[in-house]
């Protein structure tokens, strides 16, 4: 309970000023339980189409949420427009998604912010297996660095012009990418030696050893026992 | 037989290990190339220590490092130079393992992501699941919800003031802080029936209702919590100590947390007005009354007071959450089966019931194929967010974690260059990373 004789506080917090964008802009559709407001932003589709043309190659709508597919070649300039003409300044997050298919088999989203106009748009481009490479956004937002590094080493695909462009979490000549369909969940045997099991024993090369048909190693000497077999 | 150290060449061994380094550490030269210039000459190649630069690895097992972060810095005397995370140490690859889940089977994994507010993951992992696949949750559920993701606020906050103050020298404010943090995992205990995994949340609702007594535990928690951060206050807001360890320490402007990306605390602590909470809410704070604090200073004072000003707001969102859940009666989960579990009363009495659990463990909800969607909630340290993309089976296609602690720590370099070496768990404990969620 607060104290009544106490001071007015030394600190005072500021009002929390923001503009919600209110009401939804027309033709959004919320028929979803959980769609949201901000994620709507037909004119900014509108503005892109308008400047890109053909660059645009999709744009879809599910949950109320837009999503506008781009060439991978204009990518950087598509993003540029965004940041500094419709004011998309956050970059939120970006991934890959494996969509195991013959053609263009990659696809990477980012997701943007404009912070002051309440909105939130994705980019997608797609990657095809022969040429794995994406033009690098770290030269538009400093915050794609850890996420495309972290692309690039869930999938693989390399971003041209990325200033720093090592593993994030595997380490550096591991030589598979565990995100990718094609990798087991179990691990490959042998990819990555582990630490032994006990102060004297050999490297675990097999995180799984159970389900590849081997015996676990144990992290204890077991007790003799005189039912054990020979 | 004396020395328990195998005698095997580890280095031919981990064969990625010097690799790696090697790697860390050239990035570590990289922007500093005008310090070889500086020591062209033999006399300056001198081996004076106190001349020469030194690198340092801090952690991954390092007190300060909250988990396993690893911080290769190069010092100029005492100066940060430049500042190299490695992370990666804690990578389960949860990720690829949702992948191989059911949607409800990958709930309990999201408590091990944010261990200090399990609650808000799995509210934020099922938010995103009933978005792609268009569940509607009770409203009931909502408020409980709602309420319960505050409590886990409150107490991921009180852990980063405990350890903050702790890395800071004041040890005893730590006790204090966890004693109130015992609190909150016994009305967890209540509530969910776990302490630290609660895994709670269902999609379409809640696992089990809260009764009378459950509520009365939260408001003598409130009385007693709001008592005490009052006496915190009174004994760190114009501490001298805490207040020179903190002012102007780690300073970053309103421009540069938005294009580092950072979130949460970090982010309002420069004077960015982004919260979830109010930039698209989500259960039902649309319908509560409370502010966001913010500050302009972006010290990591301003982060210290965004982060009190929080738990108080907090508390004013329970009392009224509390007001509230007695007078919204209805169920806590949908009541479509191919939406949500079952009851139980339905399960061991009915065959359909049993059926429709069966089912639902096997296969579980199946959104539209070929859909995708993002949602995010306001989880202690920042914005959570699962993007998921659907192939119209059960499983999940991909699932991509924007965690709040990853983009973060990469504010944390930046930050760390300039400062001083014994700020250094200082910046960490501001930033407030959690590593079960940074390394996924």
């Amino acid at each position: 309970m607060p104290d009544s004789t106490s001071r007015p506080p030394q600190h005072e917090t500021l009002k929390f000023h923001f503009t919600p964008v209110d009401p939804p802009r027309p033709g959004a559709d919320l028929s979803n339980p959980h769609a949201k407001k901000t994620t709507y932003v037909p004119e900014v589709v509108e503005a892109l189409r308008e400047r890109f043309g053909d660059a645009v190659e999709e744009v879809t709508l599910y949950a109320n949420e837009h999503t506008v597919r781009v060439d991978k070649a204009r990518l950087v300039e598509i993003a540029r427009f965004l940041r500094e003409e419709q004011g998309f300044t956050y970059f939120v997050d970006c991934g890959g998604i494996d969509r195991f298919t013959d053609e263009d088999r990659y696809e990477v989203f980012y997701n943007l912010v404009n912070i002051d106009a309440g909105k939130r748009i994705r980019l997608k481009v797609r990657v095809d297996e022969d040429d794995m490479t994406v033009p690098s956004l770290t030269g538009v937002w400093r915050a794609a660095n850890w996420n495309e590094r972290e692309c690039y080493d869930m999938f693989g695909i390399r971003f041209e012009g990325h200033p720093d462009l090592r593993r994030m979490y595997m380490p550096e000549d591991f030589e598979y990418h565990p995100l990718r369909k094609e990798f087991p969940l179990l691990g490959i045997p042998g990819s990555l030696p582990l630490p032994p099991q006990t102060p004297e024993g050999e490297l675990t090369r097999d995180p799984f050893p159970a389900a590849h048909g081997a015996k676990p190693p144990k992290s204890y000497e077991e007790p003799p026992s005189e039912f054990t077999e020979e | 037989m004396s020395s328990i150290v195998s005698p095997f060449d580890f280095k031919e061994q981990f064969r990625f290990w010097p690799r790696h380094n090697e790697a860390l550490y050239r990035r570590l030269e990289s922007k500093h190339a005008w310090l070889e210039e500086r020591h062209r000459t033999p006399e300056d190649l001198a081996p004076d220590p106190l001349e020469n630069e030194m690198v340092l690895n801090i952690g991954p097992q390092h007190p300060a490092t909250h988990g396993v972060l690893r911080c290769a810095v190069k010092l100029d005397g005492e100066t940060i130079e430049k500042c190299v995370l490695d992370i990666g140490y804690l990578h389960r690859g949860i990720e690829k393992l949702a992948e191989a889940k059911t949607y409800q089977e990958f709930m309990p994994y999201t408590d091990r992501m944010d261990y200090l507010s399990p609650y808000s993951n799995n509210v934020a992992w099922c938010l995103a699941v009933e978005k792609l696949a268009g569940i509607e949750v009770p409203e009931r559920a909502q408020w409980i919800r709602m309420m319960m993701c505050e409590l886990a606020r409150i107490s991921a906050h009180l852990l980063w003031l405990g350890v903050g103050l702790m890395d800071a020298g004041a040890v005893s404010v730590f006790l204090w802080c966890f004693e109130h943090r015992e609190d909150i995992y016994n009305i967890f205990d209540h509530v969910t029936g776990a302490r630290l995994t609660v895994s709670h949340s269902r999609i379409g609702g809640l696992a089990s209702d809260v009764t009378d007594e459950h509520l009365a535990m939260i408001a003598a928690f409130l009385d007693k919590f709001e008592n005490s951060i009052a006496g915190w206050e009174k004994l760190l807001n114009r501490n001298r100590i805490w207040i020179d360890r903190n002012e102007g320490i780690g300073v970053l402007t309103a421009e540069e947390v938005v294009e580092l990306g950072m979130t949460g605390p970090n982010l309002r602590g420069s004077g960015v007005a982004y919260d979830i909470r109010r930039f698209e809410p989500y259960l039902k704070y649309e319908e509560v009354d409370f502010n966001i604090p913010i500050r302009t200073e972006g010290d990591s004072l301003a982060r210290y007071f965004v982060r009190m000003d929080e738990m108080k707001e907090s508390a004013r969102i329970i009392r009224q959450c509390l007001d509230r859940i007695p007078r919204v009666y209805g169920p806590i989960r949908n009541d479509d089966a191919k939406k949500a579990y079952p009851s139980k009363n339905e399960v061991y009495y009915s065959m359909e019931g049993m059926i429709h659990d069966f089912l639902y463990t096997d296969t579980g909800v199946c959104p539209p194929k070929g859909v995708w969607c993002y949602h995010a909630i306001e989880a202690p340290k920042g914005e959570l967010g699962f993007y998921l993309e659907s192939d119209g089976t059960g499983n999940p296609w991909r699932v991509r974690i924007n965690a709040p602690s990853f983009t973060n720590l990469q504010g944390l370099e930046y930050m760390m260059e300039g400062a001083m070496m014994g700020d250094m768990v200082i910046l960490i404990g501001t930033i407030d990373p959690v590593m079960g969620e940074a390394d996924k």
